[in-house]
């Protein structure tokens, strides 16, 4: 019961504040679109631009509960926030969850690698990941065309599909934009810190001595035990991911929901805005959720403690 | 990690992904797709430009910049000037086939004129008190007042009667999405990487050279000559000044001068004291080495007045105001001001102003750094700030909560600069009120006469710089970027694509 009553009221709480910075912010929709005063004042009253925030809010939730999460004003005028946030919503789930799982699946292994050893791996995975994610993306996207375009001007190699980033979709494009930011603004180093930390922890537990001392395989029981707080990092990093989507798929233009918000706030479009916000609160809740339930699925003592 | 590891990897991964290029298709960046496509609801330069090319006015312009017809056969105006009758060109057929009527026409007009529509487009018919269709090729227009060249208004678009219920055009019906239009290209698609494609329209009255043309959204604007250089697009629209030496040493790249009528200006609020002073206006429109400011951002033509020097309303018999820093002082000190250890002060109040710029235009940010260092080298305590569009059209086009700001103004060949300066203007901004300028400007738009208007226009510019509201700035220079391979290139200063039918690509 505890969790669904916090995951709406986080719901909640996202949307309203939302509404209110937007409420705050200068200007709005109707400023956008019109620039004579009585055309100004017609639209005002047509989108509801008078009413106050918690008014706005409550009428959104009114809505978004049946389903309808109203029209866009400013981004793509009538089109369907819903229609508009899903298809972008899966394009940028994708790009999350692939950097998660890049994040995990390198960190954690590196990490069998270097906890409680000295590394030059650990100092290289520092310094790389340190890197903020528009600069690492601008950086690779500037050498990967330029090398290519040197290779192409040399006629050693024809056109690829996919050059001129980031002109057009492609695959090399997701796999950069993932890459990115499972590795960028320090995705990569969390994840690895905390795992060799896990691990350290756990190599050091009497069950793993026990384990060593029977001759018994001790992997699967690191593995086991440290699903738990990969979870937890992994469900707090997906909140981080969001942000960092915003920067990403401007950068290398992706029509995802991160780039859809920067312009549904720079255009004042605040069903747009809300939409993306409804749908990334939701998502960064269940992933909350979903780590909740793996950790006391692994976890016996947390099952006891309830 | 070598050279040659660095090239082997990048070969990897080109030569693994490699595909055909895009053959046939004109594709050129737009900073921001078009939300909308409907001519009545446009409020961008890039909706303009898609208009252009789907859609066609009664009138349009020709390579001179005058009145030509467009989809209108004949006209005649009415003796007495207050009604026109038009007739249409015959076998004119929307994009989906349905033939084009004057109920067409007649219903653009009602629809853009009817208040329950909202069309951000309305000022443009606001002239026109009626419009009757006699027969579906015949209609007369009424006009609220004696017009003296209609056609030169009747450049908006036209829009299919039959795609909508009523004359209550939405801005969220289906026909943002799904336009039929007129013009020489139809819409064929809305990509999911927010591009637009485009195919000529094989019923169009001229022959249409290039098979397709898309539309790419690309936000950063220093990476579009980059994307022009990797041949991922064949035109920019207006390439960046810092971009100009690159793209003309390219083989591949052709650059196209063309005029606009827009210029560069920084406006005072003359509701705010001390800019509702006219010396200390003059002042600081002394302090400013304009042809220094301009040097860092490109080429152009430094005014002395609100039109662009190859208008026929410039009056150069007005030179520029020149940096003069002694005669800045002079003026200062006329207005009571001393020069003190803070700078410029009066009764103790150092001056100061704040100025604001948009975010999203590009130099602003070098012009305004360089402007504020020049004012402040000659005693003027200057902030700056740069606003986006909402908070730009929020604080200065309706509430006036500026005390000067750095824009500038594009117009099309009618360069009615009324709305600027008329104390009654819409776009005065800066509330300046001259009952002479008044006057100029009201007889020049209803003037019958070029000549006379001309001379009325001239005179208003005059007097415009005589009380400063603005220190005009200069008309830049223009360049649009196309791939050699595009040929017989006409461009249009203000909708660009007006000419595009004649473009050829080999």
């Amino acid at each position: 019961m505890r969790p669904c009553v916090s995951f709406f009221a986080t719901l909640v709480g996202a949307i309203f504040l939302a509404q209110l910075l937007l409420w705050l912010a200068p200007g709005d929709a109707a400023d956008i679109v019109a620039n004579d005063p009585k055309l100004r004042e017609a639209l005002v009253q047509e989108w509801g631009l008078d009413q106050s925030p918690l008014q706005r809010t409550l009428i959104f939730l009114g809505h978004a509960i049946q389903g309808d999460l109203g029209t866009s004003l400013t981004y793509r005028p009538g089109a369907s926030v819903t229609g508009l946030v899903l298809p972008a919503s899966i394009r940028s789930l994708g790009l999350l969850l692939g950097a998660l799982l890049v994040s995990l699946v390198t960190g954690v292994g590196i990490a069998f690698h270097t906890a409680g050893r000295k590394s030059w791996l650990r100092r290289m995975i520092q310094i790389g990941s340190v890197v903020p994610v528009f600069l690492l993306a601008y950086a690779s996207m500037t050498l990967l065309n330029e090398w290519t375009f040197s290779l192409m001007q040399a006629e050693v190699i024809s056109r690829p599909g996919w050059f001129a980033l980031p002109d057009q979709d492609s695959f090399l494009k997701t796999c950069l934009a993932i890459l990115v930011l499972g590795v960028g603004s320090s995705a990569l180093t969390e994840i690895h810190v905390a795992s060799e930390q896990e691990l350290q922890r756990i190599r050091r537990s009497k069950f793993i001595d026990a384990a060593r001392a029977r001759g018994a395989n001790t992997t699967p029981h690191l593995f086991w035990n440290l699903l738990g707080p990969l979870t937890t990092l992994a469900s707090n990093r997906a909140a981080f991911f969001l942000g960092g989507l915003i920067i990403i798929e401007k950068v290398l233009h992706v029509n995802g929901v991160g780039a859809m918000l920067w312009q549904a706030c720079r255009l004042r479009d605040y069903p747009l805005a809300l939409g993306i916000t409804f749908v990334a609160a939701a998502l960064v809740c269940a992933a909350r959720l979903a780590g909740d339930i793996v950790r006391v699925t692994v976890d016996p003592r947390l099952r006891a403690q309830r | 990690m070598n050279n040659k590891t660095l090239h082997l990897f990048a070969l990897g991964i080109a030569l693994s992904l490699a595909g055909p290029a895009s053959g046939t298709a004109l594709r050129y960046a737009e900073d921001q797709a078009p939300g909308i496509i409907n001519p009545l609801f446009t409020t961008s330069m890039s909706e303009a430009r898609v208009n252009e090319l789907l859609f066609d006015g009664l009138f349009t312009d020709d390579r001179d910049l005058a009145s030509t017809p467009a989809l209108v056969d004949n006209w005649e105006l009415a003796e007495d000037k207050l009604s026109m009758t038009l007739s249409l060109k015959p076998d004119l057929y929307w994009q989906d086939g349905t033939p084009l009527s004057t109920k067409d026409v007649v219903f653009t007009i009602e629809a853009m004129k009817n208040p329950k529509t909202l069309s951000s487009e309305a000022g443009r018919v606001e002239w026109i008190k009626s419009a009757e269709a006699l027969s579906s090729q015949q209609l007369r227009l009424t006009f609220n007042q004696p017009e003296f060249q209609p056609q030169d208004k009747l450049f908006f678009k036209i829009v299919p009667s039959h795609a909508f219920d009523s004359t209550t055009v939405r801005r969220g019906d289906d026909f943002r999405t799904k336009p039929v239009g007129t013009g020489p290209y139809q819409f064929i698609s809305y990509n999911p990487d927010n591009s637009i494609t485009y195919r000529r329209n094989t019923d169009y009255r001229d022959s249409v050279g290039i098979p397709e043309l898309v539309m790419r959204e690309v936000n950063d604007k220093n990476y579009q000559a980059k994307l022009m250089l990797f041949e991922s697009m064949e035109a920019l629209i207006r390439v960046l000044p810092r971009d100009l030496a690159v793209l003309q040493n390219n083989r591949l790249v052709e650059l196209y001068p063309y005029q606009t009528n827009s210029w560069w200006y920084t406006g005072f609020n003359l509701t705010r004291a001390p800019f509702n002073e006219p010396k200390v206006r003059a002042a600081l429109a002394h302090m400013v080495d304009v042809e220094a400011l301009l040097a860092p951002v490109g080429t152009g033509a430094v005014l002395s007045g609100p039109f662009v020097k190859s208008s026929p309303y410039y009056n150069h018999d007005v030179a520029p105001v020149s940096a003069d820093p002694f005669l800045a002082g002079g003026y200062l000190e006329e207005a009571g001001f001393e020069q003190g250890p803070d700078g410029w002060q009066r009764d103790g109040e150092v001056l100061t102003l704040q100025l604001s710029a948009p975010k999203a235009v590009e130099d602003a940010q070098e012009i305004v750094l360089n402007l504020q260092a020049q004012l402040q080298q000659n005693g003027v305590s200057v902030t700056v700030e740069f606003l986006d569009e909402a908070e730009w059209k929020a604080r200065i086009w309706r509430n006036r909560d500026f005390d000067m700001l750095l824009s500038q103004w594009s117009f099309d060949r009618n360069e009615d600069v009324r709305d600027q300066f008329h104390s009654k203007g819409a776009r005065n901004f800066g509330s300046y009120t001259n009952e002479k300028v008044d006057d100029l400007l009201d007889r020049a738009r209803n003037s019958s006469d070029p000549y006379e208007k001309k001379m009325l226009l001239r005179e208003a510019h005059r007097v415009i710089h005589e009380d400063h509201p603005m220190i005009f700035l200069w008309t830049l220079d223009s360049y649009a970027a196309l791939n050699t391979k595009i040929s017989q290139v006409a461009i249009h200063p203000f909708y660009f694509f007006t000419y595009v039918s004649s473009w050829r690509m080999k």
